[in-house]
């Protein structure tokens, strides 16, 4: 349905996204989405850093999401409901810098191998972007790494652009 | 006054030459004066005229002497530059000469500018980085822990290039062409890290020798390099030359 389009035709380049090693703290992760993203008002789609072994080997990815989650407990407790206005999603920066109290600056010392998505998944250049879509459905990814023999990581395939293919394929007459 | 001893087992024009540099130096022959002439040098030294020219180019050419067309040989500079040159070949590593060891990576891979790795590189925030580890060890004891930053664009390759049994010097000269022109060299003492100190065996806080070296080709930053070694093991070593301006 897809005009036989393949993974290799819609993957984006992976020096797009900021790359650290598994050691990096989650607040040094913390500051390059900021530094990279945030302050800059560069929000590509999805805001995710890759995460890579010490053999430069793709570990896993990180996103807001899992950065936020791997501060969850303390984030939690340590705000309290009238520090963060629930319906105000501006409260989001307003959280993010609350962050960093005493407490959670401890937490932010954890490796980003505590709390990244491990990269279980991948597509091969030659698949058809259907099965990259698949296997983003199906386990919820944002990003889906492509490997090359499966070996070497040449890629990333992104909800959007698997989205934008497929709606293609159904919208046109 | 100073002569030629022909027992010295040294180059006449040699010994001739040191006589001459030291009554610059001393300024026994000042700044801006004409010195004697070929002929006269060979009598007074009683040496031919070959020694004598010789021993003159070298201190032409180093910058003690200035030849005029037609007027003679004057004293140009008694000074010698205040900065002191590399004399040997620039090296990756300071570790002195004979001993024999390999590294072994303990990790190579990319990542992106934190603390001050930006300014350290003169890159910007959204530069990828390669980053690599190495630990040199001698009869299986660790000496020197190495981490090297190069910016990600200056040579992509050197991810996969072999970097056990080639410097990084070796491969950005051979491979990439850039030659590296100037070193800057900081050394410190500091305290192992506890990660530093789990590589070397050692408590955490134990004293260390700290190396901290930028590399340059031109105006181009290619490196920083991080280096600590245990104080107990082996010697930096630096030799340095001084140059007349």
């Amino acid at each position: 349905m897809s005009d036989g389009k393949l993974v290799k035709d819609l993957m984006t380049g992976i020096f797009e996204y900021p790359h650290i090693p598994y050691w990096f703290s989650i607040n040094q992760a913390v500051r390059i989405i900021k530094i990279s993203f945030i302050s800059t008002r560069n929000y590509p789609e999805p805001l995710a850093i890759l995460v890579f072994d010490e053999k430069y080997n793709l570990m896993g990815t990180l996103t807001l999401k899992d950065l936020l989650k791997g501060l969850e407990p303390r984030f939690m407790h340590a705000t309290t409901k009238a520090q963060v206005p629930e319906e105000d999603e501006r409260g989001l920066a307003f959280i993010w810098d609350s962050l960093f109290t005493k407490k959670s600056k401890e937490l932010a010392e954890k490796p980003v191998s505590e709390v990244m998505s491990p990269a279980k998944y991948f597509a091969d250049p030659n698949d058809p972007v259907t099965k990259a879509a698949f296997l983003m459905i199906h386990h919820n990814l944002v990003l889906l790494p492509v490997l090359e023999n499966k070996k070497k990581f040449v890629g990333l395939v992104r909800m959007v652009e698997v989205f934008d293919e497929i709606s293609n394929a159904i919208t046109r007459e | 006054m100073e002569l030629i001893d022909r027992e010295d087992h040294q180059k006449l024009y040699f010994q001739l030459y040191e006589i001459l540099r030291k009554k610059i130096e001393s300024s026994e022959w000042q700044v801006g004066a004409q010195i004697p002439t070929e002929d006269e040098l060979c009598r007074m030294f009683g040496v031919s005229r070959a020694t004598v020219r010789t021993a003159i180019l070298e201190l032409v050419r180093q910058g003690y002497l200035k030849r005029q067309q037609g007027k003679g040989t004057f004293v140009n500079k008694n000074i010698i530059s205040e900065g002191l040159n590399m004399q040997t070949s620039l090296k990756e590593l300071l570790l002195e000469e004979g001993i024999e060891i390999a590294p072994r990576v303990l990790a190579r891979t990319v990542m992106m500018p934190v603390d001050d790795l930006d300014q350290r590189l003169d890159i910007t925030h959204d530069k990828h980085i390669i980053y690599i580890r190495r630990i040199w060890t001698v009869q299986d004891e660790p000496v020197l822990l190495q981490e090297n930053y190069i910016p990600y664009h200056i040579c992509p390759l050197l991810l996969e290039d072999d970097i056990e049994n080639h410097s990084l010097f070796e491969i950005f000269d051979k491979k990439y062409g850039i030659k590296i022109t100037q070193a800057k060299n900081f050394m410190d003492i500091t305290r192992l890290s506890a990660d530093e100190a789990r590589v070397f065996g050692l408590e955490e806080g134990s004293p260390a020798i700290l190396l901290i070296q930028h590399f340059y080709s031109g105006e181009t930053t290619i490196m920083y390099a991080r280096s600590v070694k245990r104080p107990d093991r082996f010697h930096f070593s630096v030799e340095l030359e001084r140059k007349v301006v």
